[in-house]
């Protein structure tokens, strides 16, 4: 086994399922909404915090432009959401009953493993109560009916848990859903505000293509923009892109030069044997036979190298999922299997035997009385 | 003629006729223009003949993508005006001006807001209610995406690309 092999297989093998990792959850756990509406400012923030309870919310809209937004006749469904602070760093997302409703349109629909939903609570009238993600629920150990608050200043406004979402693979796993009014009547700035302040509010339209149209009139207003989530992922997706070009492009360096150290390594071992490949074939061994073992060799090394760095590679791939899910809330799957995995081990064989090419030819070439003279 | 000119030969005409063969391809399907589009639509969701004679061809058209769909691409809009220009003087109008593409296998290529994109695939006209997607008026199905370097985009008015009569 060829540890050089080895390190380079697990490397390319964990970048590249932690690369594909991060891309495939931030699509699965993208919003059915078509739009994001928000004030002015980064759209990357905008969905990042909105929709996958990333980076820190933009500054508020009012509820006027929510109520405007659900009066128009071109949306069907807009569902308000405010961002609020965190328990135990799992945000609070204040937003109504239409955000957890069916409608034909969801990829997942919403249900819960235990308890309820919480209630539409009326203006003024805060039921403080929450629904967690299911990751929050694992992590935390709140159940149905406990009461929890985070600081001294939310003593006075404890939550009750009242239901607990089934798990969706999304950023809705990490959230601690709760009332709009629940979530005013625990600021105390909100609390004076006579025009309750949102971070952002979701559309759905009726017709889709009517969505350039509203995203443009959004968008030129001097309090509003409105995002499409998918525009921002795919430009985080561009810069991903980048970074794996420039990743190829140093694997292929390290490819070459582990080749070559392959090559000089196998050069070095034919050399090396030239007394016995002459003995073996004094004692009748073929030219053809000699070639074929040399190659033989080459290929076991390269192959159980490349499976070491497999293993090896999903290990690492583990370990930076959990780093990534730790820090950012991204889930990647590191043991995802695909063509990856053949891929890498038949390149792998691939590399070593191209390399082992030339000492077997070497091998296969050698002459038999020369290589058996006596060394002194 | 010995076994290794007649492989030689095949290999070559295979080569020959993969090179050929898209080209061959492009000079049939038409291309469709917004333009044309847009002055198909008749009261009550009606279509022109004229446009619904392309339905169930392969048809290409040029664009912007607005991403409303899921961020794999394997659906998204195709606009006359791009979703990034806030401060363009052209407002997009609606249907008219709107293909629903689908695209099974997702795109590849890299996104950009800015850019012209020439769609290749097969083409639906006529009013239809997808339950994920909702109403349409134009789709294009099994599309393929590229890059259209260079290429104009007609406004409603302009004089049409030049297309083959079906």
């Amino acid at each position: 086994m060829d540890l050089r092999l080895t390190d380079y297989v697990l490397y390319l093998v964990a970048s590249v399922l932690l690369t594909r990792g991060i891309k495939t959850s931030f699509v699965e756990g993208t919003t059915d909404y078509n739009l994001v509406v928000g004030a002015k400012g980064s759209a990357a923030q905008l969905v990042l915090n909105v929709v996958f309870r990333l980076d820190s919310p933009l500054p508020n809209i009012s509820m006027s432009t929510y109520e405007d937004l659900r009066e128009d006749r071109r949306v069907e469904v807009a569902v308000p959401v405010a961002m609020g602070d965190a328990y135990r760093g799992f945000r609070y997302v204040a937003t109504t009953p239409a955000y957890f409703a069916t409608a034909p349109w969801r990829s997942r629909p919403f249900a819960v493993t235990a308890g309820r939903f919480a209630r539409d609570d009326p203006a003024g009238q805060p039921g403080y109560e929450a629904v967690l993600g299911a990751e929050v629920a694992r992590r935390t150990g709140l159940g149905i009916g406990d009461r929890f608050y985070e600081g001294e200043e939310m003593a006075a406004y404890p939550l009750t848990v009242v239901g607990i979402l089934r798990p969706r693979r999304s950023a809705d796993d990490r959230a601690i859903f709760l009332s709009l009014p629940s979530y005013w009547g625990m600021n105390e700035i909100a609390r004076a505000m006579t025009i309750k302040p949102l971070t952002a509010v979701l559309i759905r339209p009726r017709r889709l293509a009517d969505l350039p149209g509203l995203h443009r009139q959004l968008n030129v207003s001097a309090q509003t923009q409105a995002v499409f989530p998918s525009a921002v992922l795919l430009g985080i997706f561009n810069l991903l892109d980048l970074a794996e070009d420039v990743l190829a492009l140093i694997l292929t360096l390290v490819a070459i030069v582990v080749g070559l150290y392959l090559f000089v390594s196998m050069y070095g071992a034919t050399w090396e044997r030239r007394r016995e490949i002459a003995t073996m074939r004094a004692l009748g061994a073929r030219r053809a036979t000699i070639l074929r073992i040399v190659l033989l060799e080459c290929g076991v090394i390269t192959a159980s190298g490349g499976a070491a760095g497999l293993v090896g590679g999903h290990a690492l791939a583990y370990v930076g999922a959990q780093v990534v899910a730790g820090r950012a809330g991204v889930v990647a799957d590191p043991f995802a299997l695909g063509l990856l995995q053949p891929a890498v081990l038949g390149g792998a064989v691939l590399i070593g035997t191209l390399a082992g090419l030339l000492p077997a030819v070497m091998a296969y070439r050698m002459e038999v009385a020369e290589h058996l003279a006596p060394l002194s | 003629m010995g076994r290794p000119i007649r492989l030689g030969l095949g290999v070559l005409l295979s080569l020959a006729w993969l090179g050929l063969a898209p080209l061959a391809e492009g000079q049939e399907r038409p291309r469709l223009t917004f333009a044309e589009l847009a002055d198909s639509i008749r009261a009550n969701f009606d279509l022109t003949q004229h446009i619904r004679s392309y339905a169930g061809r392969e048809v290409e058209i040029q664009g912007f993508i607005v991403p409303a769909g899921p961020p794999d691409l394997s659906f998204f809009l195709l606009s006359r005006v791009s979703a990034l220009g806030n401060y363009c003087c052209e407002v997009p109008t609606g249907q008219d001006e709107t293909v629903y593409v689908f695209a099974p296998r997702g795109v590849t290529l890299r996104y950009d807001p800015l850019r012209v994109y020439r769609i290749r695939g097969l083409f639906e006209a006529g009013k239809h209610v997808d339950p994920t997607w909702g109403v349409s008026m134009f789709r294009i199905r099994g599309a393929q995406v590229e890059e259209a370097v260079g290429a104009k985009i007609f406004k409603v008015g302009d004089t049409t690309a030049p297309a083959a009569k079906p």
